[in-house]
């Protein structure tokens, strides 16, 4: 009753707020945004009259609130304009490449948060021991490279060294979808990517699970548990754990919603075809329309996962469901 | 056990592990700065010159070697550090800016700013972060300058949502209530309070941003969006990737040194802020199975259900070892109660704990037996002592919030705890536990209730229902009644003692609360220092103290009969100084306008009084009475919905804007906690001072004679050495004295003490009241004395006024209201006295 509407109405602000940013920025921009968008000199050439049709194609004519209702319109009715860069329209494109984003990152996800959620727990358990002094070492290394270079020292081990992977998109080519040559293509494109990601996401997951597991161990409520004979396994994992899930929880499913910003760097690397490579894309030919159709993709991706881990808080933590 | 904290430095002294990888860090990144600085000394090379031939390898002349272009990589690798450093630290520097300027300002206006700003960090931190930095970079071009704005434009929030949530809890600190209270405005607490307070937090905030900023910005640059006139190490990287490194070979002197150069400070920052997190910090490994050197010939005493033998117990910590308790040999026959008494700090929470064996590390047993009947406890295997927990032994916890798991219903937490003992039947375990939950008063339908829908008093009862649940011989009972109403006090201690009747326990009860045990208790043993001191009947130790410290104790407890230790003053014709009149209020929580206000919380409802020049007068009550209520009223911080507050016979309403200002001077006001209500980064001089600066006081030497007759008036020290003391050195009885000498400094009319002697060990508490009762002889200051301890204001007042739910329920000379009391909620405070 008190919960939903409140974090409805936030998430609505904040929606507004991403839109509006987007529909800003070029606009405030110094300067033409036509000379930052096809650049000064190609800017120059143009007439009067080619400008203006430009800018009409671009949304940029008019006044500013006719822009701006024009803009709504078009997000709303799911029309985001045509890439140039493409010559197709911007939703088409991310629809195309979104499947390929989410293979990749939602692999590394999963993968990255198995390994950090056990390590970190592990860890926990130990506190002080070897084990957990050598992951909390690697773990301050690992999350200290930068992602791109981890994937850059891969190709070279794997691809130019050792020849055994491919290091170049996702697929074969000449292989298409059913058959099984496709999908062992596909398979071997995504190892490297996929383990550069690991390599820096579960450093992340591994931290948080590892400290909220230790918050919780040192609550009063597992000294009176324990007092009361609740063994150490109960302990651990029906005490601890269950307390420890919360901050984990929210963690991971706001790594969902950070999927493209997350992929940007490893896809160029590979040259891997899904969202990240198309913002990159759309940076080197200043392709406006396609950086605004995925900016505001990426931001609907981020609310809607907030929004979602805000709607099934209460079912794991009682504390914020309404008062009986 | 009163927690203390101590502030410590930001890095860890080089003596401990922390701060030895924290010192890694430091003279790490120093080394690649000053290696930035000195580029120019160590390369005659430009990053730009064409020096070499392409890809030429690496040699003396070209240490890394060349890229494809000519360039010396050497070179480069020390220019992009200057780059991609001073976008790190500048970014840091305005996101800490930022962050930290939007912090105070929230913690000084507080309510709809605050609320404003987070709605602000959400929206922020709801963008896509690379996505967003991305966008920008294309729109507002490539310079380091732009770069570094728009990357700190995008990690501001998060810092600011740490630093916010710290900022609300300074706010309600005692300290900056303190402030607020002797008339301070929101900016003098927002820079002389919040401030320095936050500023230990913002240090590790910037070496935080600066790390993930590096990232970032290498990212950045690696997707071509750096600055394309000067190449930081990304840039190097972007441009080894583009043009095919990897074919040639090149790519060991190429790719690896930039990557392994960004690699290596982040590290480094990464290595300094590790002594921030102690989550982080290995803790120092306790000697596993390290049995404890048991005494010779320590054995069960016969009869005894608790036998525990020269029992020393020592903290380790990475700075050394300490021993809380040395040698503590204590019996609990069969069906006693006995009554463990100490003030904080003495040990006995530690004892019990281990006698328990529930110590958690870094503190251990080292020396010591302790026999449940013939078993010897520490000498048990896990599996042996987990079977007897909960169903022989049993411990209750102060659960003032935290001993029920949060996310598990009571319910189900009984169910655990009957499982253990041996119930395997689901639905007769169900029964059982209903049955405790309405043995213990609360009702069937708690079963399903979590620990955040009861209150504090049935919290405990829930507490004791699971403790009891498998019928144990002997409980351990910690401080099960701190942190509540005098009156639930009362409640729980009875349901012990009805417990322990039908129950047969023998019971180990654990408190401060000398008063309260010693009504109940078969014997009482008293520790202090970490030792016991005294044993004995209450009666015998009452009448025939051994030790100075019990002496002390029971000297200090105030009796309901007899002489009242402090005379009373005939109450003169003379108009009152402050007074309430047919005062109502009621808080409300904030709605939207259009939205229909609920009822509110009564706070006061048509209450009167009065206080004469020179007047100790009484309020007493439980929580929730409105006392407070009342103590904000008479300082102007809050007004009345009807009725009148009155200054020297004139409403207070009529002075407008300058009441605070009139009222702040007049009546001070001395908290309950000495430990919080004066921070500890203070000197005793600057403590004193405040009211004195807060009225605009700035002439050095009017404020030092000031502080120094103060000090005087309060029987301090008034010595340099002591005016430069921090609080931390002081004892808390020598807390409370500063806090009045804070008060005494601006000569105020009226002193509202606030309990002022409940945080403090009893062996001190009649000092302060003695120090009250000085101050009033000789200023003739109007006392108003908060309490819930009704026997301690019969002795200390004139007159007392007893409130309940916000009415006066009776009011009266100290002695006629103590010894014919008319309503019935006086008589239970007096019982419970």
């Amino acid at each position: 009753m008190f919960y939903y509407p409140r974090i409805i109405g936030q998430y609505a602000i904040a929606l507004l707020a991403a839109l509006t940013v987007n529909f800003l920025l070029p606009r405030i921009a110094p300067g033409d945004p036509l000379n930052s968008l096809l650049g000064t000199d190609t800017a120059e050439t143009l007439t009067v009259e080619a400008k203006d049709e430009i800018r009409r194609q671009l949304g940029l004519g008019g006044p500013l609130h006719e822009q701006f209702v024009h803009y709504i319109g078009g997000i709303v009715s799911g029309q985001f304009g045509d890439s140039a860069v493409l010559g197709m329209p911007v939703w088409d494109a991310i629809m195309q490449r979104l499947p390929w984003t989410l293979l990749l990152m939602g692999v590394a996800l999963i993968i990255s948060t198995m390994i950090g959620t056990v390590l970190g727990v592990l860890s926990a358990w130990r506190r002080g021991e070897t084990l957990d002094v050598a992951t909390m070492t690697t773990v301050l290394f690992f999350g200290s490279l930068p992602p791109f270079w981890v994937a850059m020292m891969l190709i070279i081990l794997f691809s130019t060294t050792l020849g055994w992977l491919p290091s170049f998109g996702a697929y074969q080519l000449g292989t298409s979808f059913p058959d099984w040559n496709w999908f062992v293509g596909v398979g071997k494109r995504l190892i490297m990517p996929v383990t550069a990601l690991v390599v820096v996401q579960s450093a992340s997951v591994l931290l948080i699970a590892r400290s909220s597991m230790q918050i919780a161990q040192e609550q009063d409520y597992i000294t009176f548990a324990r007092s009361r004979g609740v063994s150490e396994r109960g302990i651990f994992f029906g005490h601890a754990f269950r307390n420890a899930l919360l901050p984990l929880t929210t963690h991971v499913m706001l790594g969902l919603g950070s999927l493209i910003g997350g992929a940007l760097v490893i896809e160029t690397v590979f040259a891997y075809p899904g969202l990240g490579s198309l913002v990159v894309m759309g940076v080197n030919s200043r392709d406006y329309l396609l950086l605004q159709g995925i900016f505001i993709f990426a931001s609907l991706s981020v609310i809607a996962a907030n929004f979602v881990t805000d709607l099934f808080y209460p079912l794991i933590d009682p504390r914020t469901r309404r008062a009986r | 056990m009163t927690t203390q904290t101590y502030s410590r430095s930001f890095i860890a002294p080089l003596a401990s592990t922390t701060g030895k990888i924290q010192w890694f860090g430091v003279v790490t990144l120093a080394a690649i700065i000053l290696l930035a600085i000195m580029a120019p000394l160590l390369t005659p090379f430009g990053p730009r010159d064409l020096a070499c031939i392409a890809f030429e390898k690496p040699s003396l002349a070209h240490l890394f070697g060349c890229d494809d272009a000519g360039h010396d990589i050497f070179s480069q690798v020390l220019y992009g550090a200057r780059v991609s450093l001073t976008i790190g630290l500048l970014v840091a520097v305005v996101s800490t800016a930022i962050a930290a300027g939007l912090a105070i300002v929230v913690g000084v206006y507080g309510g709809i700013v605050d609320r404003v700003v987070m709605r602000l960090v959400d929206v922020v931190l709801a963008l896509p972060f690379m996505p967003l930095v991305i966008v920008l970079g294309v729109y507002f071009g490539a310079s380091i300058q732009t770069q570094v704005l728009v990357i700190a434009f995008v990690m501001w929030a998060s810092p600011l949502r740490e630093l916010r949530a710290q900022i609300l809890a300074l706010r309600s600190a005692g300290f900056v209530e303190a402030s607020r209270a002797m008339g301070a405005g929101a900016w003098f607490v927002g820079l002389r309070h919040l401030l320095p307070e936050l500023a230990p937090l913002i240090v590790p905030q910037f070496v935080r941003i600066a790390h993930a900023a590096i990232l970032v910005e290498t990212s950045l640059s690696f997707l071509g969006l750096g600055d394309p006139l000067q190449d930081s190490w990304g840039a190097i990287l972007f441009h080894a990737n583009a043009r095919a490194a990897f074919l040639t070979g090149s790519w060991v002197y190429w790719i690896m040194p930039p990557g392994l150069a960004v690699s290596l400070t982040v590290l480094a920052l990464a290595f300094i802020g590790f002594g921030y997190d102690g989550s982080l910090a290995p803790r120092i490994r306790v000697a596993k199975g390290k049995r404890p050197v048991a005494p010779e010939g320590a054995g069960p005493v016969a009869g005894a259900a608790i036998t525990a033998t020269g029992l020393r117990v020592s903290y380790d910590t990475e700075y050394g070892t300490t021993e809380a308790v040395h040698g503590v040999s204590l019996t609990l026959r069969r069906g006693e109660l006995v009554g463990l008494v100490g003030e904080s700090g003495s040990g006995k929470t530690t004892a019990s704990l281990a006698i328990l064996r529930l110590l958690r590390s870094p503190a251990r047993v080292t020396h010591g037996a302790v026999f449940l009947e013939d078993a010897d406890l520490l000498a048990l295997s896990d599996t042996e002592l987990r079977a007897l927990r909960g169903r022989r032994l049993a411990l209750v916890p102060q659960s003032a919030m935290n001993a029920l798991n949060p996310v598990m219903t009571i319910g189900r937490q009984l169910d655990d705890a009957l499982a253990h003992g041996g119930t395997a039947d689901k639905t007769a375990r169900k029964l059982a536990a209903i049955g405790w939950l309405e043995k213990v008063g609360l009702a069937a339908r708690h079963y399903h209730s979590y620990a955040h829908e009861l209150s504090g008093g049935m919290r405990q009862r829930a507490v004791i229902a699971i403790a009891m649940s498998n019928t144990p011989d002997v409980v351990i009972a910690d401080e099960p009644t701190t942190g509540l109403d005098v009156l639930v006090q009362e409640e729980i201690m009875a349901l012990l003692l009805d417990l322990r009747k039908s129950l047969g326990l023998s019971i180990l009860f654990v408190t401060h609360n000398l008063p309260l045990i010693a009504r109940h208790a078969d014997r009482l043993a008293v520790m202090y220092q970490g030792r016991l001191v005294e044993e004995g009947t209450p009666a015998a130790i009452r009448a025939h103290p051994k030790h100075a410290h019990t002496r002390a104790l029971f000297d200090n407890l105030p009796a309901l009969d007899g002489e009242k230790r402090w005379p009373v003053r005939a109450i003169s014709n003379m108009a009152p100084v402050i007074e309430l009149r047919g005062v109502s209020k009621t808080f409300r929580s904030f709605t939207l306008p259009w939205v229909k206000a609920g009822a509110g919380h009564k706070a006061l409802d048509d209450v009167s009084l009065a206080l004469a020049p020179g007047e100790k007068l009484g309020l007493v009550g439980g929580s929730g009475a409105g006392k407070s209520t009342i103590a904000r009223l008479l300082m102007g911080m809050i007004r009345p919905d009807s009725g009148e507050v009155l200054y020297n016979g004139e409403d207070i309403a009529r002075l407008g804007p300058a009441a605070r200002k009139v009222m702040s001077r007049a009546v001070h006001m001395v908290f309950q906690d000495p430990y919080q209500s004066i921070r500890n980064g203070l000197s005793v001089r600057e403590v004193v001072a405040e009211p004195l600066r807060i009225h605009g006081e700035r002439d050095a030497r009017v404020i030092d004679a000031k502080v120094r007759a103060a000090l005087e008036a309060v029987r301090l020290p008034s010595t340099d050495e002591f005016m430069a003391r921090r609080p931390v050195q002081l004892s808390g009885g020598q807390r409370q004295r500063v806090a009045f000498a804070r008060a005494v400094v601006s000569q105020p009319r009226v002193i509202i003490a606030d309990e002022p002697t409940s945080m403090l060990d009893q062996s001190v508490r009649m000092e302060i009241m003695d120090l009250m009762e000085d101050l009033r002889v000789r200023f003739g200051t109007s006392f108003l004395f908060i309490t819930h301890d009704i026997a301690l204001a019969r002795h200390f007042c004139d007159r007392l006024i007893v409130l309940e739910h916000g009415r006066i329920v009776e009011q009266g000379e100290a002695d006629e209201v103590i010894h014919e009391p008319q309503q019935d909620y006086t008589r239970r405070l007096i019982a419970a006295a």
